[in-house]
């Protein structure tokens, strides 16, 4: 019988995508998937001793000048509200940010009928994160901006 | 005539994907899916600065043709790039972009962007087909 890693990876090459599968934890049968998809790196955990779960996760790169954690991170809560299902880890120091669902299908077989749903899902959720990154960055860069003309008189 | 092709080979590489190539006399061509859905590029010998890239879809039996050519007509006017026609008895429905390049090496750091393109306007010629029935 196939494992649930070569399940999900036979699934996911089959939908045309290059996978490349590491074991994170082989005592425990805990696996990782790599794929990319719409210019983005995709990662699955699959759970040998727990077919009936699964994540999918993807991380986004903070621009340099966006990396206030504090503000981030407030972010990404506000972020999360927004989309529940949708866990942010902040890593890196701030420089990048995970987005994760945890998946509970049932079934390995159930878990690819929903995938790319699943997978667009994540994508929206982290794409939305770093839009609001950004965005909130560059609002306050221009608050400050009129803030400090303002201070000099120059308004 | 040397393999134009070699440089769609290189995006999907940088994308990730599988493919197959289906070269004859006439055309170079590469196969791929991407989440599921299969596409095409093509090229053909006789004419080196014609490039296509595209994807067909089976219309569902219940959807009517004159609301597929007006949507599809929609999606002529608004979007980039994207031809949407209907053939095959009007049974099928074809999403190409045809471009005029130097070199398929022109394409490849826009691969992504116009593989983008193809899958929005699917999603939303058939999106729009399912409003039109409610």
């Amino acid at each position: 019988m196939a494992s649930v890693r070569e399940t999900i990876t036979s699934f996911i090459e089959g939908e045309g995508h290059r996978i490349d599968a590491s074991p994170l934890d082989e005592a425990e049968g805990v696996s990782e998937l790599l794929f990319r998809t719409r210019g983005q790196v995709f990662s699955v955990t699959t759970f040998e001793k727990n077919p009936a779960l699964f994540t999918i996760s993807t991380a986004y790169e903070i621009p340099e000048w966006a990396r206030e954690r504090g503000q981030n991170v407030e972010t990404l809560a506000k972020v999360n509200d927004e989309f529940p299902d949708i866990a942010f880890v902040m890593a890196h120091d701030g420089g990048l940010f995970v987005a994760t669902s945890d998946e509970a299908p049932g079934s390995p077989e159930n878990f690819t009928r929903t995938f790319w749903e699943r997978v667009a899902r994540v994508r929206e959720a982290g794409a939305r994160a770093i839009e609001e990154i950004v965005d909130r960055t560059e609002s306050k860069a221009a608050a400050e901006k009129f803030i400090n003309s303002f201070m000099r008189g120059d308004q | 005539m040397s393999d134009h092709l070699s440089p769609i080979e290189a995006a999907l590489e940088d994308e990730g994907l599988f493919f197959t190539r289906d070269d004859d006399d006439d055309a170079f061509r590469v196969a791929f899916k991407s989440e599921g859905d299969r596409y095409f590029v093509v090229a053909y010998r006789d004419d080196p600065n014609f490039l296509m890239i595209g994807s067909g879809w089976t219309l569902p039996a219940e959807v009517d043709t004159f609301d597929a050519l007006d949507v599809a007509n929609v999606l002529n006017v608004r979007k980039k790039f994207v031809k949407t026609a209907l053939w095959e008895d009007e049974r099928d429905v074809l999403f190409t972009i045809e471009l005029c390049v130097n070199s398929a090496e022109d394409v490849r750091p826009n691969f992504g962007r116009l593989l983008d393109v193809l899958r929005d306007t699917a999603a939303e010629f058939f999106d729009e087909l399912r409003e039109d029935e409610t």
